[in-house]
């Protein structure tokens, strides 16, 4: 629903229809005197001098420091963070809570542990300057570490694990081809065959070939046109088999 | 049903104001020479109306159809008013005598238009022209009240003559102007005869509009000056009939010269008023000089410690201009039926009545306050003060027709409905209290929206439109991305029953059932929660307006067969009907809030008080002059307000019979 505020029609009949109207010009009511004087005395302090002003009574007299000007008085610096801080160390007069107090002798403990500890070794260091500036060994690289590592010199384990795994799957594909020999489901070419198949596909690729160098140069109609991609595709596809065809030495045969 | 002998009395209602002034008669406001009083046509009356103290009208109602023409005698004794009629009629004028407001005599001689009426200088004729059907120019002796004689007011080569204006030295002498005519008249009583001289105005071609005459400021200048549809006054000699000069010869007027008016003579010439069609007041000085060998040179200067005023906003013509006894104070009638008062020595303008310069179509109430009304009309919706009569706030949209108004209970939202098929809602501007516009409904109805009415919560809208759909939107208060407030509707139901318009639609106080009267002879009584049609009324007649009857289970009806419905709404069956006019169509009706007494009115143009239960009338209102669009009975039930097609608003005194 509309809010409260919103004026409605029952707000029209509170408005009175006054006419506008205009306040009067301003003049001040000064104003003929200030007319008056302007024109009847003109400027009377030049000739008369400084305007008479009442002398203070003798009860008014100067009084010390009353020229001074008078400053503010001087309030005390606190910090900002005064409340937020933490209490102070107690003080050595400050009575402990309860009366508690420790037995332990403090100066005899730590002289004790301190003769009985193990001294640390000192760090490699090097100098590599003359003056003797040295600097830590073992991050340098100077100190030979690999070599006298575990495992130096062994074949990486990664390695061996990955002819392994090789070998694995070679002896699978060759147990998978036994199977199937004995099965009797594979052939091999022999290598006479593959060579008279490689043949036979060069010497189509020849023939195509002659034709396509006797096509006219400019492919003017859509049959022309046809015909030529026909024996690209053609070509394409005979060059590809023949590239088989040569990459592979064995090839089988599945019946 | 009580018998023709045993009706009880009929009272007449008693008129408290009338807001309405037509604008578009020429001169058509005067002052009287008693200063006091101004006196303005309204349709087919003349008031007369106090400047002095607020609201104090008189009606002279003789004339059978709108008043043309008004004229005052110098001496205020007599007021005189022509009219227009149907075609091949007599058109009447009326003498009245100002003192009694009783009219003395009518005179029927010129056909279907008086065009302009004028007082001789001392009051010894009165001289009339008639219309384009009638073209005649009449004189009629004052003492014996009958026509002396008559003649053509134009040669047959010349158009139409339109203006008229007597001599301010003798009685004898008139002038007459229209398209390309100028004739100076003189008048032969002994001999019943009346013989015009044409003046000659060289090769200048004007259509007059206006004639003033200032023949008596200087014998060496008999002259009178006429404002034409150019734009420039005439000056003539009335003596020689010849063309002085005109004024201004560069930077005419736009729209013509549509008033003029002569103030005084002054050091610098004729001092004169010109309103023009523009909408614009100048008054200027017009110095002659004569040069060798008879030559005149005229200056037409505006007064230099002013500049020609105009609304900032309206542009109507200014249709006459009344001076208010020598000129210090003159009053300023638009087109637009606006009038405005103007100071002569500061050249400043109040406006003192606004009325509606065309038919009113609604007028409402805000719910429980009897002193604000809206009323809307051809673009435009109007805020008023009933108490004062003043118009409060306007709002403007030209070229479309508001039909009807629906306000909500709190009073925020205002609902129209446009001819252009839209609703329009409207708030109020926080600061001014101005009427915004919030939100429009698009093609709410495809052949204008002709009524709408709201619910008591105020969000939901009822629309009838001029195809017959009635529909129901909801209104969603809500605000937009920028947090701005915003009004939507959304459409909830489209009932489609009516064939024809509809008329008016009432929502029972429960906000479940409305009613909707339509053109098709049918009243639909609906189910608002469903949206399906409850019950439904047949007559043979136009329905022009419903109300909830008695404790809201009866409907009244009224259309275009001059009867008075009482329905059931349970099953729509009649419960009584009732003469409710001798003639014409009875356009609406109103009930009061405790359903004893309604209202009706028509094109009878008599407001009409019923008692609901008996049926019978008690009170009659006359005095308009127009059929009567709409009346409401103000929420308060002390005072009933009906509108009518010639933009007239009344208000009526209830009778204490229905205040108690």
């Amino acid at each position: 629903m509309t809010s409260y505020d919103e004026p409605s029609i029952y707000n029209l009949l509170a408005v009175e229809e006054t006419k506008e109207q205009k306040p009067k010009k301003y003049t001040s009511k000064f104003r003929q005197n200030v007319k008056q004087e302007y024109a009847s005395g003109r400027d009377p302090n030049k000739t008369m001098g400084p305007a008479k002003v009442a002398v203070p009574p003798p009860t008014d007299f100067l009084k010390k420091h009353e020229k001074e000007p008078q400053l503010p008085t001087k309030e005390t610096f606190k910090y900002p963070d005064e409340e937020r801080r933490r209490p102070a160390v107690p003080s050595k007069d400050d009575t402990p809570l309860m009366g508690l107090k420790t037995t332990k002798n403090f100066i005899c403990t730590n002289a004790v542990e301190n003769i009985t500890a193990v001294p640390k070794l000192p760090g490699k260091k090097y100098a590599d300057t003359r003056h003797g500036d040295t600097h830590d060994l073992v991050p340098s690289g100077y100190e030979p570490v690999y070599v006298h590592k575990k495992e130096f010199g062994e074949v990486p384990t990664y390695l061996t694990k990955r002819k392994e795994e090789i070998k694995r799957a070679q002896e699978e594909y060759d147990q998978y081809i036994a199977e199937h020999f004995r099965r009797g489901a594979l052939r091999q070419l022999t290598e006479e065959e593959r060579a008279a198949i490689l043949d036979g596909l060069k010497t189509n690729w020849e023939d195509i070939h002659d034709q396509y160098q006797g096509l006219s140069v400019v492919p003017d109609t859509a049959p022309k046109k046809n015909r030529k991609e026909r024996m690209e595709a053609q070509m394409k596809q005979l060059e590809r088999d023949i590239e088989l065809f040569q990459k592979h030495k064995i090839i089988y045969i599945g019946n | 049903m009580a018998g023709e002998d045993d009706v009880i009395d009929t009272k007449e209602l008693e008129l408290e104001r009338i807001i309405g002034f037509n604008g578009k008669v020429p001169s058509g406001l005067l002052v009287h020479p008693d200063r006091e009083h101004i006196v303005y046509p309204l349709g087919c009356n003349i008031i007369i109306e106090d400047i002095t103290k607020e609201a104090k009208q008189c009606i002279l109602s003789k004339h059978t159809n709108n008043v043309t023409c008004i004229a005052v005698s110098n001496d205020g004794r007599y007021l005189v008013s022509g009219q227009e009629t149907h075609m091949g009629f007599k058109a009447s004028i009326i003498l009245w005598d100002y003192a009694s407001k009783e009219a003395i005599q009518k005179w029927d001689l010129h056909k279907v238009k008086v065009e302009a009426l004028a007082f001789s200088k001392n009051g010894k004729y009165v001289i009339s022209l008639g219309g384009q059907d009638d073209g005649s120019v009449v004189v009629w002796d004052m003492t014996t009240k009958e026509p002396i004689c008559g003649s053509p007011a134009q040669v047959e080569s010349a158009g139409i003559t339109s203006c008229l204006a007597t001599s301010n030295v003798t009685d004898e002498e008139f002038v007459t102007g229209g398209e390309t005519t100028l004739r100076v008249w003189t008048i032969d009583k002994e001999n019943r005869k009346i013989r015009p001289s044409n003046t000659n105005l060289g090769g200048l071609k004007r259509v007059i509009t206006c004639i003033e005459m200032v023949d008596d400021q200087d014998a060496k200048m008999p002259y009178f000056f006429c404002g034409t549809t150019t734009g420039d006054i005439l000056c003539i000699n009335k003596n020689t009939n010849i063309l002085q000069f005109e004024v201004p010869s560069k930077n005419k007027f736009s729209l013509g010269v549509t008033a003029l008016s002569f103030v005084k003579m002054t050091s610098k010439g004729f001092n004169i008023l010109v309103g023009t069609g523009a909408g614009t007041v100048g008054n200027f000085d017009i110095s002659v000089c004569f040069e060798n060998g008879n030559k005149v040179k005229a200056v037409f200067k505006h007064r230099s410690d002013a500049q020609p005023w105009k609304h900032e906003e309206e542009t109507s013509a200014i249709t006459s201009i009344a001076k208010r006894g020598a000129g210090h104070q003159f009053f300023v009638g638009t087109a637009h039926s606006q009038v405005y008062k103007f100071q002569f020595a500061d050249f400043t303008a109040e406006l003192v009545k606004t009325c509606h310069s065309c038919p009113v179509n609604d007028v409402i109430f805000p719910f429980g306050l009897s002193q604000l009304m809206l009323t809307c009309q051809q673009g435009e919706i109007r805020v008023w003060n009933l108490t004062t009569g003043r118009e409060l706030r306007r709002f403007v949209l030209a070229n479309k027709i508001c039909n009807a108004l629906a306000i909500s209970r709190d009073g925020k939202t205002i609902v129209t409905g446009w001819n252009d098929g839209k609703m329009r809602v409207f708030g109020f501007g926080p600061k001014d209290m101005s009427l915004e516009l919030k939100h429009v409904i698009m093609d709410a109805h495809n052949k204008g929206v002709t009524a709408v009415a709201l619910n008591t919560s105020g969000d939901t809208i009822i629309s009838g439109g001029g195809e017959g759909m009635v529909r129901v939107w909801d209104l969603v208060f809500g605000t937009d991305l920028k947090g701005k407030k915003e009004i939507r509707a959304e459409l909830r139901h489209s009932m489609k029953e009516h064939k024809n318009f509809v008329s008016e639609i009432v929502i029972r106080s429960n906000d479940k059932e409305c009613a909707s009267a339509g053109g098709d002879g049918t009243t639909i009584v609906w189910d608002l929660t469903k949206g399906i049609r409850k019950n439904v009324v047949f007559a043979n007649t136009l329905f022009k307006s419903v109300c909830y009857g008695e404790e809201e289970l009866q409907i009244i009806t009224c259309g275009t067969d001059h009867k008075i419905g009482y329905w059931e709404t349970f099953d729509g069956s009649m419960v009584r009907e009732l003469e409710g006019a001798k003639a014409g169509a009875i356009s609406f009706m109103d009930i009061t809030t405790d359903k004893s007494y309604f209202v009706t009115g028509g094109e009878e143009k008599l407001l009409k008080l019923w008692l609901y239960r008996e049926g019978e009338v008690t009170h009659v209102g006359r005095g308009h002059s127009a059929s009567i669009l709409r009346i409401r009975i103000a929420p308060d039930n002390r005072s009933i307000v009906s509108v009518s097609e010639d933009g007239a608003i009344l208000q009526w005194k209830c009778p204490n019979s229905l205040m108690g």
